[in-house]
């Protein structure tokens, strides 16, 4: 086991030298750099010039490959462009803004789901299978910005339940619990969207797999020596309806912190998504190339996650 | 006239996709800070020369400050709030130093902490603010600033002139990175610090604690005002650890500035909002607002805002709908005004057919803009006829062609040029066929509606029209290579009329104009230090382009602001912005 983990470790460092360099090429074959992107009227050529040389833009492009790789192989990401601040403090500053709001949808779509789809599966054809199959597919279908809008214009203009958007409450200054409750009423409807969106697909992938556990033999004889019909549901069959849901589960970390960013918009949630996007239209290339990097990485670990902890699982691929 | 050339997305799209409205910082807003504003010069104690009411007829509600009609409909957010300003913007970068800020955003936060010499009036002039007065010599090479005495930042240290000589050099250094052109200003003995090959920069003489004396090399007319709104930055605070030549310790200040203006900045939180207090010992009386904050928004939910009383005022794209549900909303101010800046169709003056005046009068008589403008903004635009905002000082329409739409006058010209209609009915010259190939922009609402216009009446005039649409940045990448025939955009406007957007060579002319009659009056115009006189420049230079045509000239459109009817004593123009008269606004 400890052998495999540090193979695959290893084969993560060839794999993220290709991710970077195809990253890096892309930034530099897009046209425009920072400075053009800024659209100053007032930049004359000697000007621009100057920044370029300040920013190190003017050198070839090898060489700053070679110059961004070997800071970054050290820890230093560079300064943001339009932040002017270290790559890794901007990041700080808005991914867990994302992260708070990712994990509760994470926690609660997966709940939901697992009890959706194994109901569903236990009484296919019902009407409660039916019911649950239209409303999950009504909410995977709906665009995201689309019902975003339309909860605000409910809950928050309507009823008055929750404020229309941002994370706090401007000017409240509030500490501990009363923070916590302040921006639990922000979050709620950007949760409450993104569980909808994020819950129909996994939904229809439980249902799909518990419906192949339990027309298997080992059921039937569960079920035939007499076992509650919970246990075998719940302990039998769920378990190894799961398995491959430890997949999904690893692709799952690198969009903890990647951020929302249309539901970002229409919630004005300060989280990273937004930021990373402008980062793009700005080319703002130190930001946008570190937290590229950065998701790449978490996507190799999750994978890297998951296939460990799928061995965990299921002693028949257990590696020797 | 400084002018900026603007995104087309910026100019109106943001609302109209969700995408596009991601652009974030592209959005562009009208000044870029620390820009080298530009304002027209003149003795600081004559008095201020009013913008002529220069308006042509303006269509009823489409301008101006609607008040609210019921503040009983206020929400109980917003009416309970009652020493707490909430200022709705899209989210600052947390760069607060006005030598470095980039955005507007950045801007509306920093310049309410930052003080300066000089500060933008409504018209668009300057008046003193940390001056007591300034001396300008008559060669209009030496400008002496005498400060205010007794000014204090919020820390409790004097400002001098010695702060004001610091900024200059952080501006001057070779490791300054942020978006003023210092070097543009010719301060004497500038370029030898910014090449280290000076301790000094030889042009600035402290004469005491609040004289200083600055020396340039080149006069024009907007010097005296450009070296006024060089911000006060204390140097005990920014200047420590200061080495000629790397300023990269000042980055960590960017978000823990110290000015003297009339708030401090108490807190900020990154995407979320920027939490101000008022300074009560402001040199012009503390702000009678105590608390103000900048939320973040986006132009999604900044109508919802508004109307729920999370906050109290924000900048909205004007339309029909948003101006009908604002006012129909009822406790808020809805102040329209004109923006400063104005869309185009450019030409492209390496080809040989638009280099012939009378063709672009043809192109233009032949186009009907009015019907264009108004199927994009309704009534919130005016079709305009000189490169210049209707409420500038320089606005003249003394002698200016209205260019009506008229098929036979535009055909007329068309065969005075020599193109004469073919057997096929497309217009030829020499043996070319007139063809007019338009690079249109992909997702523009103005192209969408202009190209069928220009079509049917290009056509109308026997010119050959075909579209293809691209990427903005593609078409500012054909336009840079001169490979294209026409392509509209968009420039944004300076409160000063000096431009060189339509001048030989200049910085800002990419498309190849060339006119020796407008290079002269501008020339004139930039050096002219006489008000009325420069004035004249100006008539006469526009009069000129209206005649000669650089550009399609098509719109100016309105900007406007969505207040809060309990907040009192804003003063908004297309010149002056809200942060320069909250330290006199009031809450109800």
């Amino acid at each position: 086991m400890r052998q495999y983990m540090i193979r695959r470790l290893l084969q993560i460092i060839p794999t993220l030298i290709g991710i970077s360099i195809i990253v890096f090429a892309i930034s530099a074959m897009v046209p425009g750099d920072y400075i053009t992107a800024q659209n100053n009227p007032n930049m004359s050529k000697e000007k621009a010039a100057q920044l370029r040389q300040i920013y190190g833009l003017d050198k070839p492009v090898v060489e700053r490959y070679f110059v961004w790789a070997g800071n970054m192989l050290k820890g230093n990401l560079g300064d943001s462009l339009s932040h002017k601040q270290p790559v890794t403090k901007v990041m700080n500053n808005y991914v867990w803004n994302s992260f708070i709001i990712a994990f509760c949808t994470l926690v609660l779509s997966w709940l939901i789901a697992v009890f959706a789809g194994v109901f569903s599966a236990k009484f296919q054809y019902s009407l409660f299978d039916k019911i649950v199959t239209l409303l999950i597919f009504i909410c995977m279908s709906l665009p995201s910005f689309f019902i975003g809008l339309l909860l605000i214009k409910l809950f928050a203009l309507e009823f008055k339940m929750f404020p229309v958007g941002g994370m706090t409450t401007a000017g409240i200054n509030a500490h501990g619990w009363a923070h916590i409750v302040d921006v639990a009423k922000h979050m709620f409807l950007p949760t409450l969207v993104l569980t909808m969106l994020s819950t129909g697909s996994l939904t229809r992938y439980f249902r799909t797999s518990m419906l192949e556990v339990i027309r298997q033999d080992y059921i039937r004889t569960a079920r035939a020596k007499g076992l509650k019909e919970r246990t075998v549901i719940f302990k039998h069959a769920l378990r190894n309806a799961l398995l491959p849901a430890i997949t999904l589960l690893g692709f799952e970390l690198p969009a903890l912190f990647g951020g929302a960013i249309i539901l970002e918009r229409v919630f004005v949630w300060p989280g990273i998504g937004q930021v990373y996007l402008e980062s793009i239209n700005m080319r703002d290339y130190p930001f946008m190339l570190g937290f590229t990097i950065f998701i790449a990485v978490l996507t190799l670990l999750g994978n890297l996650l998951s296939d460990v902890l799928y061995g965990v699982a299921d002693p028949r691929i257990r590696l020797k | 006239m400084r002018k900026r050339m603007s995104l087309l997305l910026v100019m109106m799209l943001l609302s109209f996709s969700v995408l596009a409205a991601c652009g974030g910082s592209k959005t562009a807003e009208p000044a870029t800070t620390g820009e080298t504003v530009t304002e027209p010069a003149k003795p600081a104690d004559e008095t201020t020369p009013q913008p002529e009411p220069a308006k042509e007829a303006t269509p009823a509600g489409s301008e101006g400050l609607y008040e609210a009609a019921d503040m009983s409909l206020n929400p109980a957010p917003a009416a309970n709030r009652k020493d707490t300003l909430i200022v709705g913007m899209t989210s600052p970068k947390g760069v607060f130093n006005p030598l470095y800020g980039e955005t507007t955003y950045d801007k509306y936060v920093f310049d309410v902490i930052f003080d300066y010499f000089l500060q933008v009036k409504g018209d668009g002039t300057y008046e003193n603010s940390l001056a007591d007065s300034i001396d300008v010599s008559p060669d209009g090479l030496k400008y002496t600033f005498h400060l205010k005495p007794g000014v204090k930042y919020t820390d409790g240290s004097p400002v001098t002139v010695k702060d004001y000589a610091f900024a200059l050099k952080v501006l001057h250094d070779a490791s300054y990175d942020g978006p003023i052109d210092i070097l543009s200003f010719k301060v004497k003995g500038g370029q030898d610090y910014h090449d280290g090959k000076a301790k000094d920069i030889s042009g600035i003489k402290i004469i005491d604690d609040n004289t200083i004396e600055i020396e340039v090399t080149e006069p024009t007319a907007y010097t005296r005002d450009t070296l006024g709104t060089v911000p006060f930055i204390p140097e005990a605070y920014y200047g420590k650890g200061y080495k000629q030549g790397d300023l990269e310790y000042i980055k960590a200040l960017h978000d823990k500035p110290l000015g003297s203006g009339p708030y401090i900045l108490k807190s900020f939180t990154p995407g979320q909002e920027a939490d101000l207090e008022a300074n009560p010992n402001y040199f012009k009386g503390a702000p009678k607002i105590k608390n103000l904050i900048y939320k973040a928004t986006t132009d999604e939910t900044k109508l919802a805002m508004l109307q729920s009383g999370e906050i109290d005022m924000d900048h909205v794209t004007v339309n029909q709908d948003n101006v009908d549900e604002l006012q129909g909303m009822g406790f808020l101010d809805v102040n329209i005004f004109p923006t400063n800046g104005y869309g185009y169709v450019a030409f492209n003056f390496k080809e040989k057919k638009f280099q012939d005046q009378k063709v672009r009068q043809a192109l233009v008589y032949g186009l009907n803009r009015k019907e264009i403008v108004e199927g994009v903004y309704g009534k919130f635009a005016d079709v305009i006829n000189i490169p210049q905002s209707k409420v500038s000082w320089a606005y003249t329409n003394e002698g200016i062609e209205p260019y009506d739409f008229n098929m036979d006058t535009a055909k007329k010209l068309l065969d005075d040029a020599g193109w004469k209609v073919g057997a096929d009915g497309i217009r030829e010259k020499d043996g070319e066929k007139f063809k007019i190939n338009f690079s249109a922009t992909a997702d523009n609402p103005v192209v969408d509606a202009l190209l069928p216009i220009m079509t049917k009446n290009y056509k109308e005039l026997g010119i050959d029209i075909a579209a293809e649409t691209l990427d903005f940045n593609a078409i500012m990448d054909k336009k840079d290579k001169g490979d294209f025939d026409m392509f509209f955009a968009a420039w944004g406007l300076t409160p000063d009329p000096d431009s060189t957007v339509y001048i030989t060579k200049g910085a800002q002319n990419d498309v190849g104009y060339s006119n020796k009659t407008v290079d002269e009056w501008s020339d004139k115009g930039k050096k002219e230090l006489n008000f009325d006189k420069r004035k004249e420049d100006y008539k006469a230079l526009y009069q000129e382009l209206n005649k000669d045509l650089p550009a399609i000239f098509m719109y100016q459109r309105r900007d406007m602001w969505a207040i809060n009817g309990r907040v009192n004593g804003l003063e908004i123009t297309p010149y002056k912005d809200f942060i320069y008269s909250l330290y006199t606004a009031e809450l109800e």
